[in-house]
């Protein structure tokens, strides 16, 4: 043999010893139980039963199935809770809303100016269209008003229907205060020069078709987008209402979505 | 009528509502004409509806007449792509 193996072997010696040593100890202390405990225990036979008796003591069965238990619950609790959470994601409004609406500062029909800050606080009706417009918007402006009636009844003066002007070439600030003593007194007229009126148009995702160049003095029509844009006291972007929503269905609407503000907010406007 | 003649360089002001619901009535007065002679665009009637089409005329600016008159022809074709295509699901359901 040669020196490599033996020196193994002697290191290996000790390991065995002790574990001779053990084995013998376990032994002896297993006897006086054996002895001790009659009935059930004689039965129970060999090193194996002894050696899973010896681990599982009642206080560690007992541990083994409160963590059991407490773990189940637990879990139970973690998904229930993750399910609660994905279904308020579902609800809230704040998931997947659209990016409707930005920055801008146009004039009022008061000849004030009026920027995005203003909408904020309040509950947002957000029109667009012009003074010339034939059918449409005195409609739709009517809808507002009628809408807004019936709201302020309710929750009081909480609402700003704001109309803005795609037709700034025509539509002055004189302009749009005559034309708005015809609709609700709330309604406040904005306008302003072609490129803010374009980027306004642009950030609430509104079409229109007055060319920069238009001359005030010509008749003609813009075309335009015609969607009532609901805006929630934070400025986001709610609902979009079209031609075919009638003044009913609005104010359901946003009954519901004022009742769903306050639960998610905790506040009232 | 002052707000829709545009002889004059000043730009005028917009329509009020007792214009805009003057504007409307005449122009429903002029289709139901149209409609009473089988005329579906504007301006193919001859003399038939020259009383209510002056009156059209002076209550509305060209733009609102160019407007609702395209639209009346526009309404009409969707009129008859709708009766169509209900036509169609019924035949298509009734082959089921």
């Amino acid at each position: 043999m040669s020196k490599l193996s033996s020196t193994y072997f002697r290191s290996l010696r000790p390991y065995f010893t002790g574990r001779s040593i053990q084995c013998q100890r376990q032994s002896i202390c297993m006897r006086p139980k054996t002895v001790t405990a009659p009935g059930r225990r004689c039965f129970t036979s060999g090193a194996r039963d002894r050696a899973a008796v010896g681990v599982f003591t009642p206080t560690a069965a007992a541990l083994f199935v409160a963590t059991g238990v407490g773990l189940f619950y637990y879990f139970r609790y973690e998904k229930q809770k993750l399910l609660e959470q994905r279904q308020k994601e579902l609800e809230s409004r704040s998931v997947g809303r659209a990016h409707v609406g930005g920055p801008f500062t146009l004039t009022t029909h008061e000849n004030k100016p009026f920027s995005d800050q203003d909408l904020l606080g309040k509950w947002n009706f957000v029109y667009f269209g012009f003074t010339n417009c034939p059918d449409i918007c005195p409609a739709e402006l009517d809808k507002i008003g009628s809408v807004m009636t019936s709201l302020e009844q309710d929750y009081g003066t909480i609402f700003q229907p704001v109309f803005i002007s795609v037709d700034p070439a025509r539509d002055s600030v004189s302009q749009m205060k005559t034309y708005l003593t015809d609709f609700h007194p709330h309604i406040i007229g904005l306008t302003g020069d072609y490129a803010t009126v374009k980027t306004t148009c642009k950030a609430y995702r509104v079409y229109f078709s007055t060319p920069p160049d238009a001359d005030p003095k010509d008749d003609y029509l813009v075309d335009h987008s015609i969607y009532v844009y609901l805006m929630d006291p934070n400025g986001q972007f709610v609902e979009a209402f079209g031609q075919s929503s009638t003044p009913d269905e609005v104010v359901e609407r946003v009954k519901k979505e004022i009742s769903e503000f306050e639960k998610e907010t905790g506040r009232k406007v | 009528m002052g707000w829709f003649s545009r002889s004059s360089a000043e730009q005028s002001p917009a329509a009020t509502r007792q214009d805009r619901q003057k504007c409307w009535e005449s122009r429903d007065q002029y289709f139901e004409c149209l409609d009473g002679v089988g005329v579906l665009t504007a301006g193919e009637e001859g003399t038939a509806c020259t009383k209510s089409k002056f009156q059209y005329e002076k209550s509305c600016a060209k733009s609102w007449i160019d407007y609702f008159n395209k639209r009346r022809v526009l309404a009409e074709k969707q009129k008859d792509m709708l009766a169509q295509s209900q036509l169609q699901t019924q035949e298509v359901k009734r082959k089921l």
